[in-house]
């Protein structure tokens, strides 16, 4: 005997396309908001670190290419002074030749030996962001007592960065617009081409009594169950994909890019294939309420 | 609340109801008759006469295009489609060709009407392998419409149609298809529904059926509705058609 909730169905119904399509849809979706969940995260590290620190370059070689040996010590040490004594700098230290090979990996691999090279010495300035050294005082501050030393905020390049990654984002935010448009349509294509196929059907139980609200429930929690299972489908298939390229992320940029997620932000993961399965019972819902209207 | 003005002590009332489909021409013309409750009509009249479309009107298929329609004590053209529907549920229909769902068996095909009413599945297997045991089909329970020949699917249209104990039933043409045994006993299964207090209307072409059972006609010519009544229904028909002959 039939189930109460499989007479409004025949194997005639074209719903075979629509879990593949929210698999697809869901497995694109998921990866594209990991990524700008991703970029989120890196352009809040690179914000944070314009705010809270500052770089002084005190430079090893002078203008024709000599190194400047002791000058360099008493550089770093008169800047240390000027540094610890100005207002809204919590501390500074001078990088050591770990950190700067560290610093230097992601752009110059991790072989590179940065004693050899003409590399500055770098002291990292840490800020008080919420009451940070007034920046044009502190360069002319510096440039008295340390000449050759050059303050850096990081704000042109990380600028640059920032614009950029808002950009991304918001293309970001475009492609999922667009990809949960596309399974809106699709419902609607698709649950037309049911309800065309099995008119005659909804015609004879909308004869017998059926109520519009039955009739279009039934579809809509059909449709749910189907896109649900095709979107958990997707959301699985992308898990391993986003897993490998966090890992390859990692290991090309080190810290530049902050590709580990929240808790928080997983939850916004996983509403991905529970916001599809609920945009196509709300698509389905209205699509079945209107083909109704037909009916007297 | 419905309209006090709209009420109706008759199951289903016509005045002066006109139905044309599209642009074409009147099908029905001015109807005006009324169904007591607990009545039997026949609705005779020849291929074309606008049978079918009167049925249509009477179980809310469709509207009519001038006039107004009540059905079981409400005007149809003030329902809104949750009372329809309602109204529907009290309505039997068994239509001239079957409508049955091919991808259900002949127990889910009869179950139809139980199940959008809610009721229970062991009631619904109780009344159901009853019924279809009554129109002969208890071994074809389990068989799907296409596995039947025409009159045995004429039969499960007839146990759907009656499986709730409508208030209205209505039959289009439903011993076509089934031998003069069968028919006489199909005629007796509507006849003890509307002993039960069920207002039936069928409509058929088998002269002998309106012989033998002498009830009231509903006659169509032209798209006009002629009352006949009971006592000399088969005679006036017949009187008729030798006339029509004779000229």
């Amino acid at each position: 005997m039939a189930k109460r909730s499989d007479f409004l169905f025949s194997k005639e119904s074209s719903h075979f396309f629509l879990p593949w399509i929210c698999a697809l849809m869901v497995f694109i979706a998921t990866l594209v908001l990991a990524g700008g969940i991703a970029t989120h995260n890196s352009l809040k590290l690179w914000q944070k670190s314009v705010a809270e620190s500052l770089t002084v370059q005190i430079p090893t070689y002078n203008e024709e290419g000599k190194p400047r040996e002791e000058l360099v010590y008493r550089d770093i040490e008169n800047a240390l002074m000027l540094l610890r004594t100005t207002p809204g700098v919590l501390g500074a230290i001078v990088l050591n030749d770990d950190q700067m090979q560290d610093l230097m990996t992601p752009w110059l691999g991790s072989d590179a030996v940065v004693s050899q090279l003409p590399l500055p010495k770098l002291i990292d300035v840490s800020v008080d962001a919420a009451h940070p050294p007034v920046l044009e005082q502190l360069k002319a501050d510096l440039a008295a007592s340390v000449p050759d030393a050059v303050l850096d905020s990081h704000r042109l390049w990380l600028g640059d960065l920032v614009r950029f990654a808002n950009a991304l984002l918001t293309l970001i935010g475009l492609i999922l617009i667009l990809l949960f448009a596309t399974v809106a349509i699709t419902v609607v294509y698709t649950t037309n081409a049911s309800l065309s196929i099995q008119e005659h059907i909804l015609s004879l139980v909308h004869m017998l009594g059926a109520q519009d609200l039955y009739i279009t429930n039934r579809y809509a929690w059909h449709n749910f169950k189907v896109a649900l299972t095709g979107s958990l489908i997707g959301f699985v298939l992308a898990l391993p994909i986003m897993f490998g390229i966090s890992i390859f992320l990692k290991s090309v940029s080190g810290q530049i890019l902050q590709s580990s997620l929240t808790s928080v932000q997983w939850c916004y993961l996983v509403l991905v294939p529970a916001s599809v399965a609920l945009l196509t019972f709300l698509t389905t819902f209205k699509t079945v309420w209107k083909f109704l209207r037909r009916f007297l | 609340m419905p309209n006090n003005e709209n009420l109706s002590p008759f199951i289903a009332e016509f005045n002066g109801v006109s139905l044309r489909y599209n642009k074409g021409p009147e099908i029905l013309k001015d109807i005006n008759f009324s169904l007591s409750p607990g009545s039997f009509h026949f609705m005779t009249g020849e291929s074309g006469a606008g049978k079918t479309s009167l049925l249509s009107l009477l179980y809310l298929h469709l509207e009519p295009t001038k006039g107004r329609v009540r059905l079981l004590g409400q005007a149809i053209d003030t329902m809104s489609r949750s009372t329809k529907a309602q109204v529907r549920r009290q309505i039997g229909v068994v239509f001239q060709d079957y409508h049955l769902l091919n991808h259900l068996n002949a127990f889910d095909n009869v179950a139809l009407p139980l199940r959008l009413a809610g009721e229970k599945e062991t009631e619904i297997k109780k009344h159901v392998s009853e019924l279809l045991a009554w129109v002969g089909l208890e071994k074809q329970i389990k068989s799907y419409p296409e596995e039947l020949s025409g009159g045995e699917q004429q039969r499960i249209a007839i146990a759907r149609a009656v499986i709730h104990k409508p208030t209205l039933l209505l039959a289009d043409e439903p011993t076509g298809n089934v031998d003069d045994a069968m028919a006489k006993r199909l005629m007796y299964l509507f006849l003890e529904l509307n002993k039960l207090g069920t207002t039936v209307v069928v409509a058929t072409h088998n002269v002998g059926l309106v012989k033998n059972f002498h009830f009231p006609q509903l006659h169509l010519a032209d798209g006009h509705l002629k009352i006949i009544p009971a006592a000399d229904s088969y005679s006036d028909i017949t009187n008729k058609l030798f006339k029509r002959e004779e000229k």
